[in-house]
């Protein structure tokens, strides 16, 4: 579903991201961990193509970015660590636009719509103005707007901040729901605890380079994966 | 100390352009940094200064003829007109709907600080429209009257004492408006329709003063005594500025104490307001048939909505929506006197006419620069538009039609109304169509080309990239010096009139062409690299 080849990125004199690669299969579940500026959102921001990276190669079922980034765009989601969302416009026109640029059909939308804005109850506030919004507020509204276009790859940072609890567990079934569906989500996260029962796989970056990746198993062993991490990190 | 500190964040953020290349990511250099202070100093004495200070020339008369206090009356009245309407609308943005004010308001920092390091942006902008005026003024007034060392301290604390009346002036609205936005609902329009109101007001007495300069230069002597007799505070405004050291002290408590019980209200009120969320009642969402539209009508509509919910926006960058119909209906009504006195000043047919009145819709046109800050705009949510399957040249293009579309219809309707209320011949009509249509697609791209550069999306009040960035500052002057030009020119080289508009036309299409290929090719680069 994604391939990352040696992915390399660089701003002035700081290496971001070095040579790093990755393969995310259809159906995983797959976090990315790593302290603060470790490389984990520019890495995420390459993928979803609104970041320009100086070498390697993305591939998103079996398209390449570089040669065709709005065949990539269209298969994908993303969702930032802070939803700045267009604050003039209400939480339905901002769904509509969406819907849109995606051409989603009126029907289909109006199906999704309700269906995931009630999942995270937020039919009620659909009218308002996303200037009013609270910060979990917008984050619900991203959330319902990634999963419009029924994505086949969803890429979330820090998907969990600013969530209540009730939609940070409806927001694990959906993700699990997508990779049933033949999808996968790639995500990064602090919370190691939601990494270790949520993913399928998971990869560890460290100053832009990746020091680990596979299965939760493979990664951790018998420790926890904060203790795994830890150790790293120390290293 | 905490003062200084939030004074250098605001004046590093207005003048951010000045001192930063986002294109390079680093610092200017000081010799780039020179050139483009020079250059806003050109613009402001150059342009401004120059036309307020042919107005000066023309009423010094009023000097010569012992009514220095009148003259400087009259023209401190434009400048305090002048320096409220370009600072007014800073104002209510800057002060209470700066993204930081949360932030700041979180940190221990007094209300007072915050509120003083705001105030000094709004300052500064009035202190610039109306030093436009009062230096001038002052200027003229020493190249006609004697010098003198009070004289020259009136004329000085005059300029000061005018800013300082600017800033309280703007102030004021600011808070009325604040206060009249947490009540309402469609409150983008109603700020509209308030500055418009401001706005009506503001020509009709500049208009009716412009008149009656002339009658005043004439009998200056009637008039001043007059005035003096029966609007003394007038006269001590005017003579103030001659160095009256009676009115001098009488302006300065004036002003003064007006400027510290507007201090003493903003501080009372500022908490208030600035954390306010308004008691509008919350709408209650009813689903309605969904209707689906192209990627690009997506876009567009996108764009006039950013529009449409910010009066910043539309009354800074849309002042051509209102005054082009206004013009077109005072040319329906007054078009044949004025094509008379034209023939009559430069003779001959009605191809000057045609020239004149081709340069002014292009400059009505041109006031429209919607397009310059819409990639600023996008600030911090502008990974939407581009994790969106949606290409640049799309997202470039929406911005672009707005502007097209919206400046089409007025100057439309002002065109229509100069077809039928100015007499002129079949081909000089066509060709004024033609040399207008051209503007159009051209004035929208370079607005887009210039909104491309210099593009600082890290702002904390949409003002900045909407009034105050370079590049706004260039569409604006650019598009007024490019539509003088099309006047002056015809009077300097004398050309056939037809051939010459046939010429304006090709090269607006040139230039509308070549910037749309630069913007297809180019500037979809720097957009995607942004």
């Amino acid at each position: 579903m994604l391939k990352i080849d040696h992915l390399t990125k660089t701003f002035g004199e700081k290496v971001a991201v070095d040579d790093l690669s990755l393969r995310i299969a259809p159906g995983e579940i797959y976090g990315f961990i790593g302290h603060n500026g470790a490389g984990k959102t520019t890495t995420l921001r390459s993928v979803v193509g609104i970041q320009q990276f100086d070498a390697g190669e993305i591939v998103i079922d079996g398209v390449s970015l570089k040669a065709d980034p709005l065949a990539c765009k269209s298969r994908m989601a993303y969702i930032p660590d802070n939803p700045d969302l267009y604050d003039f416009m209400t939480g339905i026109k901002y769904l509509h636009f969406v819907a849109d640029v995606f051409g989603v059909g009126a029907a289909e939308r109006q199906a999704r719509i309700r269906q995931y804005a009630d999942t995270f109850e937020l039919t009620g506030d659909l009218g308002q103005p996303i200037a009013a919004y609270s910060h979990g507020m917008k984050q619900k509204l991203a959330l319902v707007a990634a999963w419009l276009h029924e994505p086949r790859l969803i890429i979330m940072d820090e998907p969990f901040v600013g969530l209540d609890p009730k939609a940070s567990h409806l927001l694990k079934g959906m993700m699990r729901e997508v990779c049933d569906r033949g999808g996968a989500i790639f995500f990064s996260t602090h919370v190691l605890e939601v990494a270790e029962k949520l993913c399928d796989k998971v990869a560890i970056i460290k100053q832009g380079r990746l020091i680990r990746a596979g299965t939760m198993e493979e990664v951790k062993g018998d420790d926890s994966l904060e203790e795994v991490f830890l150790e790293l990190e120390a290293e | 100390m905490m003062l200084k500190l939030l004074v250098k964040k605001q004046l590093a953020e207005i003048f951010r352009t000045y001192l930063y290349d986002a294109k390079r990511n680093k610092a200017r250099s000081k010799s780039s940094t020179i050139l483009y202070f020079a250059f806003f100093v050109l613009i402001m004495v150059g342009l401004l200064g120059g036309v307020f200070g042919m107005t000066a020339m023309n009423m010094s008369g009023i000097i010569s003829a012992g009514f220095g206090w009148l003259y400087y009356a009259l023209l401190g009245l434009v400048a305090i007109f002048f320096g409220a309407f370009g600072s007014v609308f800073n104002t209510y943005s800057g002060l209470y709907l700066a993204k930081d004010n949360d932030l700041l308001l979180s940190l221990p920092i007094p209300a007072a600080t915050i509120i003083a390091s705001r105030l000094l942006g709004v300052y500064l902008m009035g202190l610039m429209y109306s030093a436009a005026v009062s230096v001038p003024a002052a200027v003229v007034y020493f190249l006609t009257a004697p010098f003198t060392a009070g004289a020259l301290l009136g004329a000085l604390l005059w300029i000061w004492l005018i800013s300082v009346f600017v800033l309280v002036l703007s102030c004021v609205l600011g808070y009325v408006v604040a206060r009249v936005s947490l009540k309402l609902k469609n409150k983008s329009f109603i700020t509209v329709l308030l500055s418009l109101v401001f706005f009506g007001a503001y020509y009709f007495f500049y208009f009716r003063a412009s008149n009656m300069i002339g009658e005043l230069v004439t009998n200056a002597a009637l008039y001043g005594g007059r005035i003096k007799g029966s609007a003394y505070p007038l006269y001590l405004f005017g003579r103030a500025a001659e160095g009256g050291g009676l009115a001098m002290l009488a302006l300065a408590v004036f002003v003064l104490g007006l400027a510290a019980l507007t201090w003493y209200l903003l501080r009372r009120s500022f908490m208030n307001i600035a954390t306010a969320s308004g008691a509008v009642a919350k709408t209650r969402y009813r689903e309605r048939p969904a209707r689906q539209r192209s990627p690009f009508a997506a876009l567009l509509g996108k764009e006039l909505g950013r529009f449409t919910a910010s009066p910043g926006y539309m009354l800074n960058c849309g002042l051509g929506l209102l005054f082009a119909p206004i013009a077109g209906v005072l040319l329906l009504i007054k078009g044949r006197d004025a094509a008379a006195l034209l023939a009559s000043v430069f003779g001959g047919g009605t191809g000057a006419l045609a020239v004149i009145l081709t340069a002014a819709l292009c400059m009505l046109a041109g006031m429209n620069d919607i397009a310059t800050p819409s990639v600023a705009l996008e600030g911090k949510s502008l990974w939407l538009v581009k994790s969106l399957p949606v290409d640049a040249w799309t997202v470039l293009r929406a911005k672009l039609s707005l502007q097209l579309l919206l400046t089409a219809a007025p100057t439309a309707f002002c065109a229509l109304c100069i077809v039928i209320g100015v007499p002129m011949t079949a081909a000089e009509t066509a060709l004024l169509l033609a040399a207008v249509l051209t503007f159009l697609p051209f004035s929208a791209a370079a607005c887009l080309f210039l909104g491309l550069h210099n593009v600082n999306l890290s702002w904390t009040n949409e003002i900045y990239p909407i009034k105050q960035s370079v590049s706004v500052f260039m569409a604006v002057f650019g598009t007024m010096l490019y539509t003088l030009a099309i006047a002056v020119l015809y009077f300097i080289l004398e050309p056939a009139p037809l051939v010459y508009l046939a010429c304006v036309a090709g090269v607006n299409a040139a230039l509308a062409a070549a910037l749309i290929i630069w913007l297809k090719k180019r500037g979809t680069a720097v957009f995607r690299a942004l």
